[in-house]
């Protein structure tokens, strides 16, 4: 035959098994079973896949329901529908795609996101109380030579909840909670740009 | 230009059907169900029931050959299995060990 490499599954064309081996493939057809193959798969605007997808390449224009890994790149193009996880060192997803389901970039490393997210959340919970502080003694020194202390007290009596505040965090144990802190930056810089 | 191609390099494992043109360059195992014609290229291995139109085998079938046209064994092809159809061809040079059922 002319294309001596690519494989073919036709628009009227159904598969019940699995599909494994190099080359390229292209589904027009419907596929139901698992999908490995070392080259290009290319699922077209009539293909319907209800499997898991692994490829070098991944470019899909039709349905897929299963998850989809590719070694290089998933590509989903307008009019593509996918239901199950993406992950590829670089996924693209055009105007028109549709996806549900976890993305994930980059090499193919244990999927973390979530536990990731959740130390993220807490880490600037811990460092907002200096990190304020630092910017507000930064500031004037650069501008008016004013010494820091009198900065940082200007800053917190601008408003008396934050004062309140304050004093309540030197008294009582418990450090202050997250939201607070994250007020208090956003108000530090509001102020700064104040002056 | 065929339809559906089972490229070499590739292999299936399960029940492929269509209806249109069927072209095994790889390997298929498990059932092959076809409305028009089949045809396993040289190097294609197919190991299953075949059940289409014409079929044209050059590779190596393990199964039956059930056919409502012809089949046309080439040179080159290795057919282990049962073979019917209204209109059968060996030709010289192909192996094959089955029986064969016309339509007489």
């Amino acid at each position: 035959m002319a294309n001596g490499q690519a494989t073919v599954i036709g628009s009227s064309s159904f598969v019940r098994g699995r599909i494994t081996g190099t080359g390229d493939l292209e589904i027009a057809g419907r596929v139901e079973g698992d999908v490995a193959c070392s080259g290009d798969v290319l699922v077209e605007a009539g293909g319907l896949v209800a499997a898991s997808i692994a490829a070098r390449r991944i470019v899909v224009r039709g349905a897929v329901k299963g998850d989809l890994t590719a070694e290089d790149a998933v590509i989903l193009e307008a009019g593509a529908r996918v239901v199950g996880d993406l992950r590829a060192p670089r996924i693209a997803i055009a105007q028109g795609g549709l996806v549900r389901g976890h993305v994930q970039t980059g090499s193919a490393g244990a999927a973390r996101p979530r536990s990731a997210t959740a130390t993220a959340s807490r880490a600037p919970a811990v460092s907002a109380k200096a990190a304020p502080v630092a910017r507000v003694e930064a500031a004037p020194a650069r501008k008016q030579q004013a010494p820091a202390p009198v900065a940082r007290a200007a800053s917190s009596g601008g408003n008396g909840e934050t004062r309140e505040r304050a004093k309540a965090a030197t008294r009582v144990g418990p450090p202050p909670p997250v939201v607070p802190a994250l007020k208090k930056g956003t108000k530090a810089v509001a102020h700064h740009k104040k002056r | 230009m065929a339809s559906t191609v089972i490229g070499a390099g590739i292999t299936i494992e399960g029940e492929v059907t269509s209806d249109e043109d069927v072209v095994v360059q790889g390997t298929l195992r498990g059932k092959l169900v076809a409305k028009d014609a089949v045809t396993v290229e040289h190097g294609g291995v197919v190991e299953a029931d075949i059940t289409s139109g014409p079929v044209s085998v050059a590779g190596s079938v393990t199964g039956n050959i059930s056919s409502n046209d012809r089949v046309d064994l080439q040179n080159g092809a290795k057919v282990v299995g049962n073979v019917k159809a209204t209109r059968i061809t060996i030709a010289d040079g192909a192996q094959f060990k089955g029986n064969v059922d016309m339509d007489v």
